[in-house]
């Protein structure tokens, strides 16, 4: 069973961010299911979590919920990410949420970026904030990425249909993901204990 | 002595009181500190410990010279630091300032080691936050041969090196201070414990039980495999913080503004969620017991239990009042934690255990 995670990092209801989230995780089942991996998807809807991430922050632990949402993450074999695009980069709660989730969480997990916007002039916020996030966090991410403007919700857009774009960036990631194989997680606390082992034994 | 210690540990900062605005003088906290040290040995505390900071808002930069003072205004109480920084002291100053200690104190003393978070701090001793690991590994291992070999030749990577050095004054009746690594997070500490089996103590307070429960079952497993004794024989301690009153709602009104802006944690989750999450306990004695003598459900038997009470801006009239029901509280405790307690558990390592441990050893040679 391939374990895919959806972060959504929309703050309205309903959420075009969601909307796009739920698009690309149906499109990425799709084309693992084609690639004969079957799927499990779960929802990280981070706007529930906003005062625990703002806890977690000031404080430097996670309380119970948060850390089930850390674990979700985590144990995921992709993830998908979305986030609307605010003042020229990626939401401040999406980017907090990443802030605080412990170290080693996304290290070469596969990764498909996504993002909302009120018009289409912010689509390189995937390219500018997003890719480098993850990239930044060790994560591998698929080389398509999908920005969903208010428009692309309607009919009258002239851009290529948006089921069209996330139908290429799902399969995308579906070849990636299944390339990727098994992910191994690693452990911050494993690691340290065992630097430390070997400068104590020489 | 029962077979558990317990006490206060202090972090030695001036905060001002929320409730009425105004701080203590540097000297006004300082003495207050000594009133607070002598308070614990009144209502029969076993420890007192103060941390070491070299920046404001904190008065504790010399722990040696404040301990000392307390050691020649107290008789029972043993003295231990939270923590003192191997990273960034010189292993001889440290070696000599307790080993001076031990001999005015007549042995009340231990030390806590510990790595320090504050980042200035290391470039003001000439060292590198970045090195902090390979520093507390260097030097804690020429801080043990200072203790234990009486001419050292050593040479390292962060000191200059030492040929033909003798330590003066010996440890007092040749047995050094014993030994705690203090860690908040990180299980390098944990290990490092472990590997010289020596104490370890988890802050605890800033943290979820399921963290400190982690730390210190690793520190066990790997105590046993260094071959220093059972899991259960490991030697550890843990931090708590309470606020007390007789009556629980008064302890949570009264302590709640303390809380909101407390530094470290405050402007964060509320009193309630942060007394659930962590080992915080506000409301009567009784509920401090019963809490307490839930750390044992996941550490297992331990040997030292310190609690935070002079923080936040507390004026000292009420941690004085703390420390009279803590005083009542530990009386409970000693009782409780006995029960069911292995005899092969060792009791809190002190001067007299360990002299009387290596007495054994030379006879058995």
């Amino acid at each position: 069973m391939t374990e895919l995670t959806v972060v959504s990092g929309g703050l309205r209801e309903p959420s075009s961010t969601r909307l796009l989230a739920d698009r690309l995780a149906a499109s990425a089942a799709t084309h693992l299911s084609q690639l004969g991996l079957s799927v499990n998807t779960r929802i990280v809807e981070l706007r529930p979590l906003a005062r625990s991430i703002a806890d977690a922050m000031t404080l430097g632990f996670a309380n119970a919920e948060l850390e089930e949402a850390y674990e979700t993450v985590a144990s995921a074999d992709g993830l998908i990410a979305v986030t609307p695009a605010f003042n020229a980069s990626y939401g401040g709660l999406f980017k907090s949420f990443f802030d605080v989730l412990p170290e080693e969480s996304l290290t070469d997990m596969p990764v498909l970026i996504g993002a909302t916007g009120g018009t289409e002039r912010h689509s390189l916020v995937l390219e500018h904030a997003l890719r480098p996030l993850f990239s930044y966090l060790r994560a591998v991410v698929s080389p398509t990425g999908v920005y969903a403007a208010t428009e692309d919700f309607g009919v009258t857009s002239d851009q290529p249909p948006l089921d069209d774009r996330v139908d290429r960036a799902g399969a995308d990631f579906a070849r990636l993901l299944s390339s990727c194989g098994q992910r191994v997680r690693r452990s911050a606390f494993d690691e340290e204990a065992a630097r430390m082992e070997r400068l104590l034994n020489p | 002595m029962s077979a558990m210690q317990f006490g206060i540990f202090t972090v030695g900062d001036v905060t001002p009181d929320p409730t009425t605005g105004r701080a203590p003088t540097e000297h006004e906290r300082i003495m207050a500190t000594v009133a607070i040290a002598e308070k614990a040995e009144e209502v029969g505390l076993d420890v007192f410990a103060t941390g070491e900071h070299h920046n404001p808002p904190f008065v504790c930069s010399s722990p040696t010279t404040l301990l000392g003072y307390l050691a020649a205004r107290t008789n029972r109480l043993v003295f231990s630091t939270s923590t003192t920084l191997i990273t960034t002291n010189d292993p001889v100053k440290i070696a000599e300032d307790f080993s001076v200690l031990q001999h005015l104190s007549g042995g009340r003393v231990d030390v806590m080691l510990g790595r320090g978070n504050t980042g200035p701090v290391y470039p003001w001793f000439g060292e590198d936050i970045r090195q902090a690991v390979p520093l507390t590994v260097e030097k804690y291992a020429l801080l043990r041969r200072l203790w234990r070999e009486e001419v050292v030749d050593w040479e390292g990577q962060f000191r200059t090196p030492l040929h033909g050095f003798t330590l003066a004054p010996q440890p007092l009746d040749g047995v050094p201070p014993f030994v705690w690594h203090g860690s908040i997070r990180t299980p390098e500490i944990a290990e490092l414990a472990a590997f010289h089996g020596d104490g370890f103590f988890a802050n605890h307070i800033f943290w979820p039980a399921s963290h400190t429960e982690r730390m210190v079952q690793f520190y066990r497993r790997r105590f046993e495999h260094y071959g220093h004794g059972t899991a259960a024989q490991a030697i550890v301690g843990l931090g708590g913080q309470v606020f007390m009153r007789r009556n629980s709602q008064d302890a949570v009104d009264e302590f709640r503004p303390y809380f909101d802006v407390a530094p470290v944690y405050g402007h964060g989750p509320s009193l309630e969620e942060f007394s659930e999450q962590t080992p915080l306990t506000v409301g009567s004695p009784q509920q401090v017991v019963e809490k307490t003598l839930g750390f044992k459900e996941y550490v297992g038997d331990y040997q030292r239990q310190l609690f935070l009470v002079d923080h936040a801006g507390l004026p000292l009239k009420t941690v004085l009042e703390q420390l009279d029901l803590l005083g009542e509280v530990v009386a409970t405790l000693r009782v409780e934690m006995e029960k069911d307690r292995p005899a092969d558990v060792p009791d809190a390592p002190t001067h007299d255990s360990l002299l009387a441990a290596s007495r054994k050893d030379t006879e058995d040679d």
